[in-house]
């Protein structure tokens, strides 16, 4: 009897940590890696990323080919530390600027794909605290020593900041459990077994990202998991334990307009799939109130559900990495 | 040796073409929580970390204190080599210990004292590859843990009254401040004063005292005390704490004192005052006064002529560097004592060395690692021979 998804699809990052072998496979099957790190404003973090990973997975062992900053338009010194420390910056606005301009991560990601060769890709939040290279060697792990894995995401146990000393000891993924996960409980129950769908860091395949669509903000978590799920199924994913991930709380407020923007891109989703039919059309805004001298104040954030085309239905895209095949739609999605 | 003066500002940009691998270091050894006596988990990370830099030889000796080997070109026939830094921090483990980069510092609690020794130490063996330096003698790279405070050395004590065999010379790394040259220890005695009262209402006390301020009591005494200027002498009260809230009398209260000196008779003759001041207020006020001995230390020096100090001006001079001396209570005063010439030398420059947002700057780092190396091959070419 076949063992269940998550039995067989998950590992932990200890079974990955002979890096040799990582490169021993990297080289037999002849494939290139890009880290992306997508920022906003990241000083006080993206340093430490960048030096760990150059260090670790570069110059000590060549598993990574290049490492990539995509930035949404930091105001602080994020781009210059990045640039300081040997990462190929790049400001988002500035990649493929016909296609105009968003804020988000998804942006930053999508555009990732342009701006890097590797024929993987992994992307790391770039606030992680107590970043190790473990949390790039252990998603490229899966891909590389597991045939069918195109796609590794992680989780942890995740302890959140509390204030500048102290740290909670076990906690975070509050909209994990009050938002995706009582979806998927109704709608793709399989997907359950991804413990944290939000975790910010994963490693792709790019013949699969590059044929997805990505939702330029909180979304594109959400959404990469439910169009890889119904291209090609669960056994193309992975997930790692990778312990302890230490990054900065965000408090309520923020978390419901996160949720606000998983819901609106689940529900396209769902409807897309015939699996539900909407009778109306959904307002944009999220509404959150405060109280201000006495009244409450409302305050509207508009989300307009923006999503970017697979990367792959560029033709500037398939020019630069399919040449010679202009009119071909390019990679072959994977088979599960 | 003036080969490799010449040779010795060029190290300093090769050192910063593999700056990743020191930082890592220092990052991934420095956030793990180690204060003395805790000093298990770091421990078992600079392990890996000298493992993975492929020092020749890694282990843990008994007293878990970790050492690796970059194997010298004599093949046993000169004696080793030291480089000595102290893992243990002030640093509580409950601090969040997550450093921060920036272009050219690290923040973090314990960066300067002395997290960012040990991640040099786990770098040499990679940093001499890199520079393709070769040694005759071994060098043994040691982290001692139980160093500070009331580890009271016993780390470094250990591992040099169980080494095997004559050692040549040893350079003790501090983080702060670059250009510091200590070549000589003053004697020390470190002490704690306790106080406490007893919580019942006794015949003996009218009115019942407070140790916060018995405690008072015997500081006034101590600073009527003659001190010396020479030999120079002197006491450091460094730490006080007791009493539970505003509105109660404290029972309980704890004074943190040194008695530093050139002379090991000054150092007694003090803690014998001390001790005579603390049993009279003790039995004048019926108070539980009590003196604790932390740790002592007897004074040593190598003097300025000695060849290892001169060479090191001369090296620190060829890297721009001014030198300031100054005495090191550390593990320097325990190889002195020994008889083994070494030197302890500041690694860059910083601020806030014992605070949680202690900073370090990262491009004086390289000089500081230069300077290392130099004092390294001038011990191997002979400088402590003789």
């Amino acid at each position: 009897m076949n063992k269940p998804w998550l039995i067989s699809n998950t590992f932990h990052h200890s079974e990955f940590k002979d890096i040799k072998a990582l490169v021993h496979a990297k080289n037999q099957q002849q494939v290139t890696i890009s880290l992306c790190l997508p920022t906003l404003n990241e000083e006080k973090t993206i340093a430490k990323e960048i030096i760990i990973m150059k260090s670790e997975l570069m110059t000590r062992f060549p598993l990574i080919d290049e490492i990539v900053v995509v930035d949404s338009g930091s105001t602080d010194n994020t781009l210059d530390i990045a640039a300081e420390y040997g990462a190929d910056v790049y400001a988002a606005k500035d990649i493929l600027p016909h296609m105009g301009h968003y804020t988000g991560k998804g942006e930053n990601l999508w555009k990732a794909l342009f701006v890097t060769s590797g024929d993987i890709l992994i992307y790391l939040d770039a606030d992680i605290k107590n970043i190790h290279h473990r949390f790039a060697y252990a998603l490229i792990g899966p891909l590389l020593l597991y045939e069918p894995i195109k796609y590794a995401k992680a989780f942890y146990d995740r302890p959140i900041t509390l204030d500048q000393q102290k740290i909670r000891a076990t906690g975070g993924g509050r909209v994990t459990e009050l938002t995706i996960r009582p979806l998927f409980s109704l709608f793709f129950p399989e997907l359950t077994q991804i413990l944290q769908p939000l975790s910010g860091e994963y490693a792709g395949y790019r013949s699969l990202l590059e044929n997805i669509a990505f939702p330029i903000g909180y979304g594109v978590e959400t959404s990469m998991i439910l169009d890889i799920y119904e291209k090609w199924g669960l056994n193309v994913m992975a997930q790692v334990d990778l312990d302890r991930r230490i990054h900065r709380n965000q408090d309520t407020k923020a978390l419901g307009r996160m949720a606000f923007v998983i819901l609106q891109t689940f529900l396209k989703r769902i409807e897309k799939q015939k699996k539900i039919k909407l009778n109306t059309a959904l307002f944009n805004e999220m509404i959150q109130y405060r109280l201000t001298h006495g009244d409450y104040e409302a305050e509207k954030f508009n989300f307009a559900g923006t999503e970017r085309p697979a990367m792959i239905q560029l033709p500037d895209y398939r020019e630069k990495f399919y040449p010679h095949r202009p009119g071909d739609p390019g990679a072959t999605p994977p088979t599960a | 040796m003036k080969a490799i003066l010449k040779k010795l500002p060029g190290f300093v940009n090769q050192i910063k073409d593999i700056q990743e691998v020191i930082i890592s270091n220092i990052l991934l050894i420095g956030q793990v929580p180690a204060p003395t006596h805790h000093e298990a988990a770091r421990i078992e990370i600079f392990l890996e970390r000298l493992a993975d830099a492929q020092a020749d030889y890694c282990a843990t000796a008994d007293f878990n204190i970790p050492t690796g080997i970059i194997r010298g070109t004599s093949d046993g026939t000169r004696p080793p080599i030291f480089v000595v830094a102290h893992m243990d921090t002030f640093m509580s483990a409950e601090i969040d210990h997550n450093y921060v980069i920036t272009k050219n510092t690290i923040t973090g609690p314990g960066i300067l004292d002395n997290s960012v020794s040990v991640g040099v130490l786990a770098s040499l063996p990679v940093i001499c590859r890199h520079l393709n330096l070769k040694f005759e003698s071994d060098i043994v790279l040691a982290g001692v843990p139980q160093s500070i405070g009331k580890g009271n050395l016993q780390g470094i004590k250990h591992l040099i009254d169980t080494w095997n065999g004559p050692i040549r010379g040893a350079v003790i790394m501090e983080g702060e401040e670059l250009g510091r040259l200590s070549y000589y220890s003053e004697g020390i005695i470190r002490g704690e004063i306790i106080c406490n009262v007893t919580a019942t209402n006794g015949w003996e006390h009218r009115y019942k005292p407070n140790a916060i301020i018995i405690l008072n009591k015997v500081i006034d005494e101590i600073l009527t005390m003659e001190l010396p200027q020479r030999p120079l002498s002197r006491i450091i009260i460094g730490k006080i704490n007791g009493g539970f809230k505003h509105g109660v009398i404290a029972y309980d209260a704890r004074l943190g004192f040194e008695i530093q000196s050139d002379s090991e008779h000054m150092v007694r003759r003090m803690h014998s005052e001390i001790k005579d001041i603390v049993s009279g207020i003790g039995h004048e006020h019926h108070v539980s006064l009590k003196l604790d001995i932390i740790s002592s230390l007897t004074p040593a020096n190598l003097g300025f002529r000695h060849p290892l100090v001169k060479t090191t001006v001369t090296v620190m001079k060829t890297l721009g560097l001014h030198p300031v001396t100054d005495s090191s209570e550390s593990e320097l005063s325990i190889f002195l004592a020994r008889k083994i010439p070494a030197i302890t030398l500041g690694i860059t420059e910083g601020k806030n060395v014992h605070k949680e947002n202690a900073s370090m700057k990262i491009t004086p780092l390289f000089t500081g690692i230069s300077q290392i190396l130099g004092v390294l091959k001038a011990i191997d070419s002979g400088v402590c021979d003789e």
